[in-house]
């Protein structure tokens, strides 16, 4: 019988962390890219755009999803690339992040992938664009994964969006 | 049971469709006959094609009475208060504008709702005053 000493206590993966991350991938800006997959909850099918006036570019509009109004989050134009092309196929990622309720738009939706942890490296050290918003590099069998840490994205376009009632005096 | 309603008022300002609350719209009318300094052409919901019709709305503030001149009325619905909805958080506070408040759900999809007087205070475009008018 094994010495209790040498023998590992209770079950390993509620001590360490699991081997694999999940992360929730999207196809844009010409690359892939994902987010912690906890922050989506549903992917759907976008409905009719309604625009809104005095918007910034990165929210084309809003379109209704069982009833309720949802915000759609075009990432290509807040981070000063091209918008995503908007088709009665395009899909959104629907994802809280803190108080925000957002769809993200995107080229395709991939769904959930796993990165092993040891694969996840630092993002390059650039500060513009969208590697501003990247927490990480990764890659699988598909190849390359840029990891968007998608709360500060969020928090961030909302503060460079002028703040309701400012923008007209 | 009957279910609560609103009275919406839709208008048009350019090529797209608008709502808000009736009671915020004093009276409609010709524009022709109203001083330029109580014309708002321009807002956040854009231009309108003409100068023709208008919406007499008076001000939260001082209840100066300013004409947010539109390009068509649609008309006056009752819809159910559950079709009445807020802008979701993200985008109001995204919106440069104030006046934008909600939706109103017609024909199950989403028109925008307008604060009337917010909008006409907002007055990005307010056609050039030549004389102070006596009202306000």
């Amino acid at each position: 019988m094994a010495d209790p000493k040498e023998a590992p206590q209770g079950d390993p993966a509620a001590q360490a962390p699991p081997p694999e991350a999940w992360f929730f991938c999207l196809r844009l800006l010409g690359g892939r890219y994902a987010f912690e997959a906890p922050l989506v909850t549903e992917v759907v099918r976008l409905g009719p755009l309604t625009r809104l006036p005095a918007a910034p570019a990165f929210l084309p509009g809003v379109f209704t999803h069982r009833g309720e109004v949802l915000p759609v989050l075009d990432i290509g134009q807040l981070v000063g690339h091209g918008a995503v092309t908007i088709r009665p196929s395009t899909r959104a990622a629907i994802v809280h992040c803190g108080p925000w309720k957002v769809a993200v738009v995107s080229d395709a939706v991939e769904g959930l992938v796993a990165i092993p942890r040891r694969a996840l490296e630092a993002p390059p050290a650039e500060s513009s664009g969208v590697a501003e918003f990247l927490s990480a590099v990764g890659r699988d069998r598909a190849g390359s994964i840029a990891i968007l840490d998608l709360p500060r994205l969020v928090e961030t376009a909302r503060a460079r969006a002028v703040p309701a009632g400012s923008g007209h005096a | 049971m009957s279910e609560a309603t609103s009275e919406i008022l839709l208008f048009q300002v350019g090529p797209r469709a608008f709502a808000a609350v009736v009671h915020d719209a004093v009276r409609i009318g010709s524009v022709r006959e109203v001083p330029a300094g109580d014309l708002v052409v321009e807002t956040a919901l854009g231009m309108p094609f003409a100068r023709e019709r208008g919406i007499v709305v008076a001000s939260h503030d001082d209840g100066c009475e300013r004409t947010l001149v539109v390009d068509q009325v649609i008309g006056v619905r009752s819809v159910p208060e559950v079709d009445v909805q807020p802008l979701p958080a993200f985008a109001a506070a995204c919106l440069s504008s104030g006046a934008v408040i909600g939706f109103v759900m017609i024909d199950e999809a989403p028109m925008l709702l307008v604060d009337l007087p917010a909008l006409v205070r907002e007055r990005p475009g307010a056609a050039p005053t030549e004389s102070p008018t006596e009202r306000c």
